[in-house]
């Protein structure tokens, strides 16, 4: 296969890409809205012989998990993907391929979990799978898709890993957003990613063994489950070393954090995910406003990168956390990982606040990208800083959404 | 940057039609970023698509709240408060399909073309203006006829359409292609606005459980949305063939059938979609289709 330059490609055809070109052999496939075009793309490849590899439609994706999972175990490279409803489905699941080290990848094309009922971005639906054990991996551009699913099976596969990685994008703003993309071909994509070498002995049938779960007890429970922690925090060092070799053999090099405009900046906006580019794009202008901010992007959220974010945010004076996701009775999901990664630092920024926009794919305007750093510089003079996150929703969200209430035969006087 | 955001009915195209604009870009040399958005896929319902397009990388994604270029597939769409095309339009361009030539209050230039009538004339079928609307934004934009047409044929190509229907796409977005001026975009005013418009956020305060929940607390209100807008072809019935079997009634997945006191078929004109089953079930072939004429 040539290699192939700059197409013109959605985040979900750049998914399907990104498992054709790691060679998987084994797709486990469940249609979802906004994720359907990565399985129906992989099926028609299948079908047609460009690629090899066993397609299987399940009934369920909590089947499809365990289905993806157990093809991993015996020695099969495993790609899955779904959203939103299908995560929740799938969600005991998570637990299961994880504690088996089953290192497959799937990708989530995030969607809120109804109710209320949308097609459109909320990360709490990749979130809520961050205590599952799987690696988790956040792309802002199409290109990130791509590039995240062959570091992540080189991460997952990797002896001292042997985790399931999430490789997450956003509904719309990524899996139906098209943008040149860069594909390797199968050869090049070869020399970073060697052929998967299932470690569990019990891919070979002629081999007499027994493999089952079984009930154990606190010790042994224990054990286990610690292992998995100390094995995903290995997966950062793991993740310097392939990203750094990664970006030797393609040009492109990725930490657990990306920092932009942050070498002089007073205020940092800390963001994951496809709206980072909305908030890079408006930090150009909030400069010229004469607010030196900079932003902090995660695109590792599990394990979480406490020592770089720590470290990116030193000297910055105060910190808004941008949360597309919202735990309700809590807050922001993001907001408190990053205190947690702060805390035990001296020179840490002395303000952060959490604002949580963007909820059903809502419009992120430049009003309230500058009303976030406004807070914290409000804050930073003032004090007061709330350890409660504020909505980001405007005078003409609010008419709008009056509007649907009227529709719905709400009687709604507005906010008092 | 250049900011391109196409407006039409599901079912006319417009998503491939940004796609063909995306990719002429692309092809052009252009950074290029195309997203569309739309809710449940319904034919008939608005679609909207944004194009990005830059000699530079481009930093920014999702909706595009001040276009350079406005492009409607559907005039009745143009002052639907839910799809509400010309937000944030200033001191752009403007193209509308329409078969009349209306009067609009814009500040920008106004460029209309048939594409309908054209899609009709050359491909047989009202709803397929896609390769139009993608080559008319390719011509405003000022791409060549060449990087054009390549664009047409690789996005008809990857829906997976047959080399006839591919070349009268190509036929129709030639004759669109033609027949609509090109613009420097460089000079228009709208280029200098920033894509990035001030808003004021407001504090959201709790209200009681039973009104922050989604739910709907009144009877459907289907009668009072006139769907009839989203019609391109209007069925007329024949009422000296109608022998008042009923099937078209029994059929009709909108209930815009009503019988009259003759026992006959009537449309309901202002929720009538134009889907066409009445016209293909009747056993006397006594319900045709004609184009309907839209006014704003």
């Amino acid at each position: 296969m040539k290699s192939r330059k700059g197409m013109m490609l959605t985040g979900n055809a750049t998914a399907a890409w990104g498992a054709r070109v790691c060679d998987v052999d084994y797709i486990a496939a469940y249609p979802i809205t906004p994720q359907s075009e990565i399985v129906e793309l992989l099926s028609k490849w299948v079908t047609s012989g460009e690629m090899k590899a066993k397609f299987v439609e399940y009934e369920s994706e909590h089947s499809m998990l365990a289905g993806a999972g157990a093809a991993s175990l015996a020695g099969a490279r495993a790609f899955t993907a779904t959203s939103s409803q299908g995560l929740a489905y799938a969600f005991e699941n998570l637990f299961a391929v994880s504690g088996w080290r089953a290192p497959m990848v799937m990708v989530n094309v995030s969607r809120g979990i109804g109710m209320p009922m949308t097609l459109q971005v909320d990360n709490t639906d990749v979130f809520s799978a961050r205590d599952t054990g799987w690696i988790q991996l956040h792309a802002e551009t199409c290109q990130e898709i791509l590039d995240f699913i062959i570091l992540a099976y080189r991460l997952g596969e990797d002896r001292r890993v042997l985790l399931p990685v999430i490789v997450n994008m956003d509904g719309f703003f990524l899996s139906f957003t098209r943008e040149p993309v860069y594909i390797p071909s199968m050869e090049e994509v070869s020399e970073f990613l060697p052929p998967y070498e299932p470690p569990h002995g019990i891919a070979f049938s002629s081999e007499e063994l027994a493999y089952a779960p079984t009930i154990i007890l606190g010790h042994s429970y224990s054990y286990f489950k610690y292992q998995m922690h100390l094995s995903a925090l290995k997966a950062k060092e793991v993740f310097y070393e392939i990203a750094r070799e990664f970006g030797d053999l393609f040009g492109r090099y990725y930490g657990p954090i990306e920092k932009y405009m942050m070498d002089d900046a007073d205020y940092a906006i800390v963001s994951m995910n496809s709206f980072t580019s909305i908030i890079k794009g408006a930090v150009h202008r909030l400069r010229e406003e004469g607010y030196k901010v900079g932003v902090l992007k995660i695109n590792m959220f599990r394990p979480f990168p406490n020592e770089e974010v720590a470290e990116a945010l030193k000297g910055v004076k105060g910190v808004a956390v941008f949360d597309l996701n919202l735990s309700p009775g809590a807050g922001g999901i993001i907001y408190p990982e990053l205190l947690r990664a702060l805390y035990h630092v001296d020179e840490r920024p002395k303000v952060v606040l959490d604002f949580v926009g963007g909820l059903g794919g809502k419009e992120l305007t430049y009003g309230e990208i500058r009303f976030m750093v406004r807070k914290v510089a409000e804050a930073l003079r003032d004090g007061g800083v709330s350890p409660y996150a504020t909505l980001l929703f405007t005078e003409e969200d609010t008419r709008k959404m009056i509007a649907d209430m009227e529709i719905a035969g709400k009687k709604w006087g507005g906010f008092r | 940057m250049y900011r391109f955001r196409f407006h039409g009915r599901g079912g006319q195209g417009i998503k491939t039609a940004s796609r063909i604009f995306g990719t002429a870009a692309f092809l052009e040399g252009f950074y290029a970023q195309d997203f569309p958005m739309y809710g449940p896929e319904r034919r008939g319902a608005p679609v909207a698509a944004y194009v990005r397009v830059s000699r530079e990388p481009i930093v920014n994604r999702g909706y595009i709240t001040h276009p350079d270029v406005v492009l409607v597939g559907d005039e009745t769409l143009l002052f639907d408060p839910v799809a509400d095309p010309l937000r944030g339009f200033s001191g752009g361009v403007l193209f509308v399909n329409t078969m009349t030539s209306p009067q609009i209050d814009i500040s920008g230039e106004l460029v209309t073309l048939d594409v309908t009538g054209l899609a009709l004339e050359y491909i047989g079928r009202t709803s397929a203006i896609s390769a139009g609307v993608g080559a008319i934004a390719c011509k405003i934009a000022g791409f060549s006829k060449g990087t054009t047409m390549e664009a047409v044929e690789r996005e008809l190509e990857e829906l997976g359409l047959s080399e006839e229907l591919i070349d009268k796409n190509l036929r129709l977005a030639e004759e669109s292609y033609r027949n609509v001026p090109s613009f420097d975009l460089d000079s228009l005013p709208s280029v200098r606005e920033s894509d990035y418009i001030d808003t004021n956020v407001v504090h959201v305060k709790l209200d009681e459980g039973y009104v922050g929940v989604a739910t709907i607390a009144k009877l459907g209100n289907t009668a009072v949305r006139r769907t009839g807008s989203w019609r391109i072809l209007k069925p007329v019935v024949d009422l000296n063939k109608c022998t008042g079997c009923k099937i078209c009634f029994a059929y009709c997945p909108d209930v815009s059938i009503y019988l009259g006191e003759d026992d006959k078929a009537y449309i309901d004109y202002d929720h009538c979609k134009g889907c066409l089953i009445c016209s293909s079930v009747c056993p006397f072939k006594a319900i045709t289709m004609v184009r309907e004429v839209k006014t704003l």
